[in-house]
C-alpha cells in the first residue's frame, strides 16, 4: 500500500487501525534495524521500535507532509535512539565512551560476529563514536541514504554530515589499524 | 608488512552482523503495538467526559462540590438580575373594572349573585382612589362650592 493510500485510510475513523497496521507491517523491519544499530540490543530495539510506532499513531494525524512518510518516522526513530542513550547517561552517572562500553560488550556477546576479528574491530569501531556521528554513519554506510534526505532526518546540513561522515570514517580507519597492531 | 584497513576496501554489509530477531518477531510486532495504541483510540472514541472516571475520587468529590456551588450561585445571580422576572404590575381598581366586558358586568348586577349592599359596608369601604368619585358626582369643583354657600350658615355650625 502505498503511504498516501495508508494516509488516506488512517484519516477515517473506520479504517484508522488498518491503515495503521499496514504501516506498522511495511516499515516495522527498516526501523527496527534503524534503531538496533544504534542501541545493539534486542530487548531495547524491540521496546524503542513499539515506542517509535506508538508516537507515530499519536502524531501522524498532525503529520503535514512536508517530509516523506519514511523520513518523518524515520526521525522519531532516530530521537527516541538518541533520547534513550542519553537517558542512560544519566541515569548510570556515565560519560560518553562508557555507553560505548556497554554497546561494546553487548555485541561481543553476539554470536554473529564470533570468529571474524576484522568485523568485530570495526563494529568496536563504530560503537566508539558519539551517539551523533553514529548515527550519520550508519545511515549513510549501511543504509546508504542519500545526504539530502539524512539532512531531513536528523536536521543538520548537507556540509555538515558530509564532514562528520568524512570524520567518522577516519576515525574507524585508525581504531582498526591501531587495535591490528 | 600489514596493509592498512580501508573501510571502502572492506565488504560492505547491509546492517551490521548483528544477530536476527526470532523468525516471527515481525509477525507479531505489528500486534503487539496495536495492542499498545488500542487503549489510545478507546479513549479517543470515548465521550468527552471520559476524562471524569480517570480523575480520583476525591478530586471528582472536590469537582462535584464546585460545580454544585456554582449551580447555586449561577441560579441567584440569574434571580436577582433586574428585568429577569416578568414585572407583575397591580391593576388599579378603575383598570380591572374597565377590563370587565359591559354586558357581563350588567349581567352581574342583575343576577342574584350579586351582594345586597348595605350601608356597613359602605362604611368599611375603603377607598384607594380618592378621584374615584369625581367620576361619580355630576358637578364639578365650581357647582358644588355654590351649593355649600347657598346653604344658611347657621346650618352648617349648629
Amino acid at each position: 500500500m502505498e503511504d498516501q493510500d495508508i494516509l488516506l485510510k488512517f484519516r477515517d475513523p473506520a479504517s484508522r487501525n488498518l491503515a495503521f497496521n499496514q504501516l506498522v507491517r511495511k516499515y516495522q523491519s527498516k526501523v527496527y534495524w534503524h534503531v538496533r544499530k544504534m542501541v545493539v540490543d534486542h530487548d531495547d530495539a524491540d521496546d524503542l521500535t513499539q515506542e517509535v510506532f506508538i508516537k507515530v499513531w499519536k502524531h501522524l494525524e498532525n503529520f503535514r507532509q512536508d517530509a516523506s512518510l519514511y523520513t518523518w518516522i524515520y526521525r522519531i526513530a532516530t530521537n527516541e535512539c538518541l533520547n534513550l542513550l542519553a537517558s542512560k547517561r544519566r541515569k548510570f552517572f556515565l560519560p560518553l565512551n562508557d555507553v560505548g562500553a556497554e554497546l561494546t560488550q553487548k555485541l561481543e556477546a553476539d554470536e554473529q560476529l564470533a570468529g571474524d576479528e576484522v568485523e568485530l574491530k570495526l563494529q568496536k569501531a563504530i560503537l566508539r563514536l558519539p551517539d551523533k556521528q553514529r548515527l550519520v554513519f550508519n545511515l549513510r554506510y549501511y543504509d546508504e541514504m542519500p545526504y539530502e534526505q539524512m539532512a531531513e532526518v536528523t536536521g543538520t546540513s548537507v556540509g555538515a554530515l558530509k564532514a562528520s561522515y568524512h570524520h567518522a570514517v577516519k576515525k574507524i580507519e585508525q581504531y582498526v589499524n591501531e587495535a591490528s597492531d | 608488512m600489514k596493509t592498512p584497513f580501508r573501510l571502502d576496501e572492506h565488504p560492505r554489509r547491509p546492517q551490521p552482523p548483528l544477530a536476527p530477531p526470532a523468525a516471527d518477531f515481525f509477525d507479531k510486532l505489528p500486534l503487539r503495538v496495536m495492542q499498545r495504541v488500542r487503549p489510545a483510540a478507546d479513549a479517543d472514541a470515548a465521550p468527552a467526559w471520559g476524562w471524569l472516571a480517570a480523575l480520583s475520587a476525591p478530586l471528582r468529590t472536590a469537582l462535584a462540590s464546585v460545580v454544585v456551588l456554582l449551580t447555586f450561585v449561577g441560579s441567584f445571580w440569574l434571580a436577582s438580575r433586574p428585568g429577569s422576572q416578568p414585572a407583575v404590575r397591580p391593576l388599579s381598581a378603575a383598570q380591572a373594572l374597565a377590563a370587565v366586558p359591559r354586558a357581563e358586568a350588567v349581567q352581574y348586577l342583575l343576577s342574584d349573585a350579586a351582594p345586597r349592599l348595605t350601608l356597613a359596608d359602605l362604611a368599611d369601604t375603603h377607598v384607594a382612589e380618592r378621584d374615584l368619585t369625581a367620576d361619580f358626582l355630576p358637578g364639578t369643583d365650581a357647582d358644588i362650592q355654590a351649593a355649600l354657600d347657598e346653604q344658611p350658615s347657621l346650618d352648617v355650625y349648629l
